[in-house]
């Protein structure tokens, strides 16, 4: 095969593979980002956690959850702490996996396997 | 109340299906810490493995008229195969728990949201949406069971807390079941071949009044799935590297891993290798 069409077809292997390997990261950011608390399930987006923060002055809220269900939250201060650092958590870990993806320039090597 | 989770397995030809139940047992045990019932037709089997400590319970049934049905380990090789998935059904009766995960042996665990399911005041949940490891794959069959819109369920993994109502559910899969003929044809199936995801969206459909509603609420967290197209490559504590077919060129393949999160795995064949 002619070297310039072979080099064009792996860096197409590795364009399909970072892309969805991409992809999987970002769900997997999702699903770290979904909380669970007093019987509810809330999934943690920036919109979600400003909403939070105009809560701040109150001890207790009602939240509508991800079934569109009210849920009563006695703790509010420290939903609130875990939901920022749950967040913060999720987002730390995405950044240092697609750092340690986009360091690889194999396919192999994006999803670990060497 | 008791807490625990429900599988199932019966081998067939070439599918060691209690290996794999014994791998998966395993598995519920490190990340969820629950105790795990077998329910199979092929107990002697079980005991020439020497495994029964590995489960809580084992509750013996009688083989059931089994489907045929085609196995695929990648996407150039492939079996036509008998198995055993009528039982499913009668997961109610059968639990020991008074709160239940049920789980396909293939749904391979690597974290602990299905305690989740415990804290929550839902009686019934299920997964209806799920992720392909693979994004170019379009599944219209994984999202309607029929063309009157009908929404698809996946029966792999439930949840359920023994009350009037959820019997009430698995009462009316029975008698699904048994009048299978004629439902699959009102439900429009295209097929009579009988599917657990199938007769489970059928319940729900009903159960929701026969309207797009929410009876079930879906399960902890998010399913992904690979399908029996794909070829596990490694499968070790904390992640899954996977061959998935190419789009648009079958028999070849590219790359996909997943780290710590539960995946349904459903090349048997593959699975079989690595357990």
């Amino acid at each position: 095969m002619d070297e310039r069409l072979e080099k064009a077809l792996d860096f197409g292997n590795y364009t399909v593979t970072f892309n969805n390997q991409k992809r999987l990261l970002t769900e997997k950011f999702y699903d770290d980002c979904i909380a669970y608390q007093g019987g509810g399930r809330f999934t943690l987006t920036r919109e979600f956690l400003s909403y939070l923060s105009g809560l701040k002055n109150q001890k207790r809220a009602v939240i509508i959850d991800d079934n569109d269900l009210p849920v009563e939250i006695n703790d509010l201060e420290e939903f609130c702490d875990n939901a920022r650092s749950q967040y913060a958590e999720a987002a730390n870990q995405y950044f240092k996996s697609y750092k340690e993806m986009i360091a690889n320039r194999k396919p192999g090597a994006l999803v670990g396997y060497v | 109340m008791s807490k625990g989770v429900l599988c199932f397995a019966s081998n067939n030809l070439e599918v060691d299906y209690v290996k794999q139940a014994v791998y998966f047992a395993k598995r519920v045990k490190k990340h969820l810490n629950l105790p795990v019932t077998l329910v199979t037709s092929d107990v002697n089997y079980v005991d020439r493995l020497n495994v029964r400590t590995v489960f809580d319970k084992i509750i013996s049934v009688d083989k059931e008229k089994q489907n045929q049905k085609r196995f695929y380990d990648g996407s150039l090789h492939n079996k036509l195969l008998s198995f055993d998935n009528a039982s499913r059904i009668n997961a109610y009766d059968l639990s020991p728990y008074e709160e239940t995960i049920v789980l396909d042996i293939d749904y391979i665990l690597f974290n602990n949201v299905f305690l989740n399911c415990f804290n929550q005041p839902h009686n019934f949940l299920i997964y209806k949406d799920a992720i392909d490891v693979c994004h170019w794959r379009k599944n219209p069959e994984f999202e309607y069971i029929n063309d009157n819109g009908v929404p698809f369920y996946w029966a792999t993994c439930f949840f359920f807390r023994k009350t009037n109502e959820v019997q009430v559910f698995f009462n009316l899969m029975k008698h699904l079941k048994e009048n299978w003929t004629h439902y699959s044809s009102v439900f429009d199936l295209g097929t009579p071949t009988f599917r657990n995801d199938h007769i489970f969206s059928m319940a729900i459909h009903i159960m929701n009044g026969y309207k797009d509603s929410n009876w079930a609420k879906p399960m902890p967290g998010r399913k992904y799935f690979a399908l029996d197209r794909d070829v596990i490559e490694v499968l070790d504590d904390d992640h899954v590297i996977l061959l998935v077919e190419k789009e648009k060129y079958i028999g070849e393949y590219t790359l996909a891993s997943l780290k710590d999160t539960n995946v349904h795995l459903m090349n048997k064949l593959s699975l079989g290798g690595h357990v």
